[in-house]
């Protein structure tokens, strides 16, 4: 749910390029830092976390299209550096699947694993805290789902003066568009634009639905975790 | 997730003209039509667009279930229009960009097999990426067979149902575990596998 599955050709070229130059900058980084050797012993582990976050985002559970991103236990099984290239693995083939825009994998790539990546650290945090797994687990979900909400929102507002474009149904830097009646037009609709995209109102529909999402999600991972630490405890790397 | 499978049969057993164009040639296809998407900001001629797109569905004889799936993208576009004033030209031009996108990909998909994408890929992404998408690949089908077996043993403890929520989600819940677990045991059978094989970090394909 945080990730809104951006569509193509509603954000600004400059958002979209940035995020993807960005997404494969980290991914270089990473790859560089991790020995070779390493990273080419965990692709299976990779893949197959991959795999699950797929099929998990392939499972609708409730009506308004909400499926679970599992990406917070992947964190917590892979650690951030791993969630953050599987996150980067499942934002492709979900796109190539049809669930997202190909031009925004940097970006839906980006905020997904900021959710994986928080998930990770607001886990051992907690746990360190309270020692008491399904709290820690529910916490460290509901705040990595609502950061990356939040950052799938900034990113939103990114775009903002684009939508007026859009909204408006003109530019002048288009590459398109007939210019015929240029000059002869009305008054510039951009003038009164600000007041035509609504990022409130847009606010104010995604976190109520969000909030069902978080709590869903966390309710999952919890009884997630609390299967593999019944049978794989050593899976989730708790401290003592 | 059987959608998955089934595209990648009509992928693999389609026999129409589309089926036979060069895999790089219609890579290059949707990246032209994603730059029209992109660049295009009248409503006409993202509809011309749309209607070759559309003809070329049918072109391909791919079944229409798997067309109805080029409209699931609408239902994450919805939320955006609550950000202008529900204009129409926005409406239109909105959902023809993404109708023109999921488009491309799911005609793409339905008449290009993953694997030949990801070769595409590979001529301008590092090798162990394209591996790495090669490996993930794999992998939903090895999970896709556990979760069938799962889905009896699921059904036995009383499935999916709305009547009985918690327990639905014990269910949902217990089966990804196991997929989980049994994922990482098949990944690091995988990873001696490939060792044994003199796996170089990076997969061959026939020709290379």
């Amino acid at each position: 749910m945080s990730h809104l599955h951006l569509p193509d050709g509603v954000f600004p070229s400059w958002l979209w390029i940035s995020g993807l130059l960005l997404t494969m900058a980290l991914w270089f980084l990473l790859f560089r830092i991790r020995p070779k050797e390493d990273f080419a012993r965990r692709l299976p582990l990779l893949g197959m976390m991959a795999a699950v976050m797929i099929l998990g985002a392939s499972v609708e559970i409730v009506p308004i299209a909400y499926h679970v991103n599992l990406t917070v236990i992947s964190g917590i099984l892979l650690g951030p550096s791993l969630v953050f290239l599987a996150t980067f693995l499942v934002n492709i083939i979900l796109a190539l699947f049809g669930h997202g825009g190909i031009t925004v994998i940097g970006l839906n790539t980006l905020i997904l694993s900021l959710e994986g990546i928080l998930g990770y650290l607001f886990f051992h945090l907690l746990w360190r805290i309270f020692r008491r797994l399904k709290l820690a687990v529910f916490l460290a979900t509901l705040l990595a789902l609502f950061s990356s909400t939040m950052a799938m929102i900034a990113v939103v507002g990114l775009g903002a003066s684009h939508y007026e474009e859009m909204i408006h149904g003109h530019s002048e830097e288009g590459l398109f568009d007939f210019k015929l009646l240029k000059g002869k037009e009305g008054p510039p609709a951009k003038a009164h634009g600000k007041e035509e995209v609504h990022l409130a109102r847009f606010v104010a529909i995604v976190l109520p639905l969000g909030f069902v999402g978080w709590v869903l999600e966390g309710v999952i991972t919890v009884l997630i975790t609390n299967y593999l630490h019944r049978l794989r405890p050593d899976l989730l790397g708790l401290e003592p | 997730m059987t959608q998955l499978s089934f595209l990648d049969y009509l992928a693999v057993e389609g026999k129409s003209p589309l089926h036979r164009l060069s895999p790089g040639l219609k890579v290059t296809a949707v990246g032209g039509v994603l730059l029209g998407v992109v660049t295009l900001k009248t409503p006409p001629m993202l509809f011309v667009l749309y209607l070759i797109l559309v003809a070329l569905f049918f072109v391909a004889r791919i079944p229409l279930k798997v067309f109805l799936l080029t409209f699931y993208p609408l239902i994450f576009a919805v939320l955006f229009l609550f950000i202008s004033s529900f204009r129409l030209s926005f409406v239109v031009l909105l959902f023809l960009k993404v109708l023109c996108g999921s488009t491309a990909v799911v005609l793409l998909l339905t008449t290009t097999s993953y694997p030949c994408v990801f070769q595409i890929l590979g001529k301008v992404l590092p090798s162990l990426l394209v591996t790495a998408l090669f490996l993930t690949y794999r992998s939903i089908f090895i999970l896709l067979s556990v979760l069938e077996e799962t889905q009896h043993a699921l059904y036995l403890r009383g499935g999916f149902c709305w009547n009985h929520p918690w327990r639905s989600l014990n269910n949902v819940s217990n089966a990804f575990g196991h997929l989980i677990i049994k994922g990482m045991d098949a990944s690091e059978k995988m990873v001696e596998a490939m060792r044994i094989r003199g796996f170089d970090h990076r997969i061959r394909r026939e020709g290379d």
